[in-house]
């Protein structure tokens, strides 16, 4: 029993001696990252103000949108966004409305290390809106045919479009952020209508585009919920 | 330079306002044309196509033909009605004892283009019924009609 110690204890002392003797001191080494948990750092509520901008250039518009992010770690944001748009035009020759819904959710991946308060990065959402749409004392100018008077009844739709995003925001005061993205929407079904086809989709745009691109331009205030950080 | 600041410059070359002269600039008329084909030796005798015309009962007027294309063909071309799925045409020509008619049956699609141009409308033909009396056959070529691509029958004689 002793002589079986003796070589087991010469076996270790044997193995250690011969680990020690790798561990070359002249190899670089890096010390392991351990990958942090996210954090959720605050959440952000936002308006679109680029949505104003209808009252002077789209009077026959009302459309507004609002934003709330999960901040996770200031590089994942999880993004619910939602608004409502009505259109009413009157003309000679027609008359046409439409009004409906849109919500969007998706998440923003911030590719900033330098400003971690801050974001420039890319976003992917998935939108549906919900709308409907009518025309009325719609006439056509021509030089053979007659003019009557047309009226297109209320129609529904559900749309669904894919939207990705590249934008920035920066905080200009304290939890208040201010930011732009340029959006590429990709419309994904419900866009179409073979008697009457939508003129603008909330939250999509043209309905006679499969793909349409845009901007958006919001104000945020984030409610901190990480006060440590 | 703050990030923020970065952001307003961004956003001074990103800004782009979009002004409305309030006038339609648009093509906003689809047309189908009728193209004529006369292979009948005793209605070239009488210029049935030198003295053709074609009119819709709806119509207060009549389009006449002038001069052949630039294939050499005999092409006249008009819009479909935007009111009905029906348009009914009648083929004549001044010589000629009897008339044609072609009745047109189309599917329509409404398409509101811009505040401007208001409506446009699209036809699809779906199907064409028409007399006998000179008109030998018909072929429809291009059935989608829009502001783009214009539609086109051929009438042969």
């Amino acid at each position: 029993m002793v002589r079986f110690s003796y070589i087991f204890s010469l076996s270790l002392l044997l193995f250690f001696s011969i680990y020690s003797y790798g561990q070359d001191k002249d190899s670089l080494y890096a010390p392991i990252k351990e990958k942090e948990p996210l954090v959720l750092n605050g959440m952000k509520v936002g308006i679109n103000i680029g949505r104003f901008s209808d009252y002077l250039f789209k009077p026959e518009r009302t459309s507004y949108e609002a934003s709330f992010d999960f901040n996770l770690s200031n590089k994942y944001f999880g993004v619910i966004e939602g608004g409502l748009s009505e259109t009413n035009i009157k003309k000679d020759n027609y008359q046409y409305s439409s009004e409906g819904t849109f919500v969007k959710a998706g998440v923003d991946f911030n590719m900033l290390k330098k400003y971690p308060s801050d974001y420039f990065g890319i976003g992917v959402r998935l939108g549906r809106a919900a709308f409907k749409h009518s025309a009325t004392k719609l006439t056509y100018e021509n030089i053979h045919w007659p003019t009557q008077s047309l009226s297109i009844d209320s129609k529904s739709y559900t749309t669904y479009w894919l939207e990705v995003s590249l934008g920035i925001k920066g905080e200009l005061l304290k939890n208040v952020y201010f930011g732009w993205s340029a959006l590429v929407r990709v419309g994904i079904s419900g866009r179409k209508d073979e008697q009457f086809q939508p003129y603008n989709i909330p939250g999509f745009g043209k309905g006679t585009n499969a793909i349409n691109l845009g901007a958006n331009y919001y104000i945020y205030y984030q409610i901190p919920f990480n006060k440590n950080k | 330079m703050k990030f923020s600041t970065y952001i307003f410059i961004f956003l001074m070359f990103f800004s782009v306002f979009s002004c409305s002269d309030d006038v339609c600039n648009e093509e906003t008329e689809s047309t189908l044309n009728l193209v004529f084909v006369v292979n009948d030796a005793s209605l070239t005798d009488i210029g049935f196509i030198d003295n053709l015309s074609i009119y819709s009962p709806e119509w207060t007027d009549s389009i006449h033909f002038l001069d052949e294309n630039e294939s050499g063909g005999t092409v006249l071309g008009f819009m479909l009605s935007p009111y009905s799925d029906t348009s009914e045409i009648i083929v004549t020509s001044k010589n000629a004892t009897e008339k044609d008619t072609l009745i047109i049956l189309t599917q329509r699609e409404q398409i509101f283009l811009s505040k401007e141009c208001g409506f446009i409308t699209d036809f699809l033909i779906d199907t064409v019924l028409f007399t006998l009396n000179y008109i030998d056959s018909i072929e429809i070529n291009k059935d989608e009609i829009t502001t783009a691509k214009n539609g086109e029958i051929q009438l042969y004689f």
